[in-house]
């Protein structure tokens, strides 16, 4: 296999500890057009990112278990890989005074899919 | 001693009340020297005198306090002879005293303490007459009617001082948006009205071994106590405070609390000092602490003060953490909540993933944003009222074109079962909008309004406006059966399709619509 074979679809990375909720995640992103690669945790995406530098948009939950959470995982990101756009989400409003990186956006769980995806697609124009 | 000290005289300026008494006093006998004398611990000191130019002497040197605890009048004709007197240097000196007879001043309470006294520099070998004994008493009488008169009104004056320090205290305490500055505020109120070193209230343990301060007072250069201490590492005052006893300490040095290791004390400049318990169903749950870095005595109208301001600050400072506890609990309990919504969101878009209509799955999905947009607005004020324009808002932010509808009403409160069923009636009277109404067409739009009337009945209007000519639908769908319920779910809902485009009304009693 050669390098001109690898897939074109955009690669998004999807870090949520709820495993219903990321085989959700999953399927919405890939039923829309991209490739993905999964997460349960923020240690597990550093990993991640560190061997992928192909990832273009990383889609993560706020509230996780074992390490940091997803706030923080987007400013990490945002620092270590600038490039990658970012979408958090979370059942908990935001805290009014964390302030969320550069070229990321928010949504409140349950999301609307067709949103998310609209977002997506824009992130990966 | 102590009856002596609640008097608060000594060293106090002179008062004519007493003079006059004492020159009185001189007058009736016939004496050159007249004194109120009162007995202090190494001294006596004189409240009123005539013909005598100090104003103490040491306890040693006093006649007055000779059989003081018999409560009569004390003669002695020549002091020069009487065994008790002959050798003071009151009598031997320059001052060459002779003749003495003094009257007991017996307090209310019974305390003695000192004597109306006549002073003569000759030797009176026949004493005084009856008439000027019976006198003297009286006179005496009056001195010590007087001193607890005096005693009296200055107390209250001190209670009407610390009265109204306490009403400080309360508006402190309503003022404060957290319980550090509750305790800040409270606790300098205390300090500046007891001119004390240090005041806070302090969270007991449930075995009264460990007081935790979250904040305190203190006055400039004494340094702060907040944190954790241990009861015994500053004396025995664990038993008395877990059985709700007060603890006061006039001096660290001779209380039998703290006497046997003051270091601790001294180490943190405390030399008096209350501890003031707070209790709960039986048990001690904090105290109220002042610290003064000299000994000093505490007035009953202080330990009343510092009851009443440990009982309001303690109630102040739980009321507060309990309203923080239920915010965080509420968090969580929305957060959950939310988290199974967006659970039911991917067990039902996975169930239906292979339903080649999309229309429906659709739908469900944004019935469950829109409920959970108004269980947001819930949430921001904490499950209680919401007001109908924010649930209005975050329903159209779910379905968009928010833009196109124009909302005017007064604000209403929404308790949280007309929230959740007003938020799903507006999704759907907005997603029928959008794909057969007003919003499906460019210049289309929706005035959405509200009124009160009779301060009883809500009357929320929908109408859409500039729409492609409406029909009425031939089947009623799950989503028109959700508008008829209304308001409160209960009906009360008149639907119109006319030619102009789509009219809803809708009525609710307000007292159903702020029921939880």
């Amino acid at each position: 296999m050669c390098v001109c074979d690898r897939p074109t679809k955009p690669l998004v990375l999807v870090v949520e500890d709820e495993p219903l909720l990321r085989l959700f995640a999953v399927d919405m992103i890939e039923d829309a057009g991209f490739d993905t690669v999964e997460a349960a945790n923020s240690t597990e995406a550093v990993a991640i990112l560190e061997s992928h530098p192909d990832i273009r948009i990383v889609f993560t939950d706020v509230d996780m278990p074992h390490g940091i959470d997803g706030i923080r995982l987007a400013a990490c990101i945002r620092d270590r890989w600038p490039p990658i756009k970012i979408i958090i989400t979370s059942g908990k409003p935001l805290p009014q005074r964390v302030s969320i990186p550069a070229e990321t956006v928010f949504f409140p769980k349950p999301f609307r899919q067709d949103r998310v995806i609209e977002t997506l697609r824009n992130m990966a124009a | 001693m102590q009856a002596l000290a609640e008097l608060a005289v000594l060293d106090t300026p002179a008062e004519q009340a007493f003079n006059d008494l004492v020159l009185i006093a001189s007058q009736a006998c016939d004496t050159p020297i007249a004194l109120v004398s009162l007995l202090d611990e190494d001294r006596q000191w004189f409240k009123a005198r005539v013909g005598l130019d100090v104003c103490e002497t040491e306890i040693g040197y006093s006649v007055c306090q000779l059989d003081i605890d018999r409560a009569e009048v004390l003669e002695i004709v020549d002091l020069s002879q009487d065994e008790r007197t002959r050798t003071n240097p009151l009598i031997t000196g320059e001052r060459a005293f002779r003749f003495y007879a003094g009257a007991p001043l017996v307090l209310k309470s019974g305390a003695i303490v000192g004597r109306l006294c006549v002073i003569d520099t000759v030797a009176r070998p026949d004493g005084l007459s009856a008439a000027q004994r019976t006198l003297l008493s009286a006179l005496a009488r009056q001195v010590s009617d007087h001193l607890d008169l005096r005693r009296m009104a200055q107390s209250s004056a001190r209670m009407v001082e610390l009265q109204t320090a306490l009403i400080e205290i309360g508006e402190a305490i309503r003022r404060s948006e957290d319980s550090a500055a509750m305790i800040e505020r409270s606790a300098a109120i205390v300090g500046r009205v007891l001119e004390v070193d240090r005041a806070g209230i302090g969270f007991v343990d449930a075995t009264v071994e460990h007081v935790d301060f979250e904040a305190d007072w203190t006055a400039p250069g004494v340094t702060s106590i907040v944190g954790r201490h241990r009861f015994d590492d500053y004396g025995a005052m664990r038993e008395d405070l877990a059985q709700g006893l007060p603890i006061v300490i006039e001096d660290v040095n001779t209380d039998d609390r703290t006497m046997a290791d003051p270091g601790s004390m001294k180490a943190v400049d405390v030399a008096a000092l209350v501890n003031m318990p707070v209790r709960h169903l039986d048990r001690t749950t904090a105290i109220f602490v002042v610290h003064s870095s000299i000994p000093r005595c505490w007035t009953p109208e202080e330990l009343w003060f510092l009851r009443s301001t440990a009982d309001r600050l303690e109630a102040g400072v739980s009321r507060f953490r309990a309203e923080q506890q239920q915010q965080i609990l509420n968090g969580e309990i929305s957060h959950r909540l939310k988290n199974m919504l967006a659970m039911v969101q991917a067990i039902a878009s996975q169930t239906l993933r292979e339903i080649p209509e999309r229309g429906p799955v659709e739908n469900f999905e944004r019935r469950l944003v829109a409920l959970s947009a108004a269980h947001d607005v819930l949430l921001q004020k904490s499950w209680a009222d919401a007001d109908l324009r924010n649930v209005a808002e975050a329903v159209l932010d779910t379905v968009g074109f928010a833009d196109r509808v124009r909302l005017d009403g007064p604000p209403v409160p929404l308790g949280a079962r007309a929230a959740l069923s007003f938020s799903l009636v507006v999704h759907e009277l907005m997603t029928n909008a959008c794909k057969y109404g007003s919003l499906c067409q460019e210049g289309g739009h929706v005035d959405l309004t509200w009124s009160i009337a009779d301060d009883t009945d809500l009357l929320v209007s929908w109408r859409e406006k500039n729409g492609p000519p409406v029909v009425a639908p031939t089947r009623r769908g799950f989503g028109s059966k959700l508008v008829r319920l209304g308001l409160v779910g209960t009906g009360g809902v008149d639907l119109r399709y006319e030619p102009t485009g789509l009219e809803a009304d809708m009525h609710a009693s307000i007292k159903h619509l702020a029921m939880g």
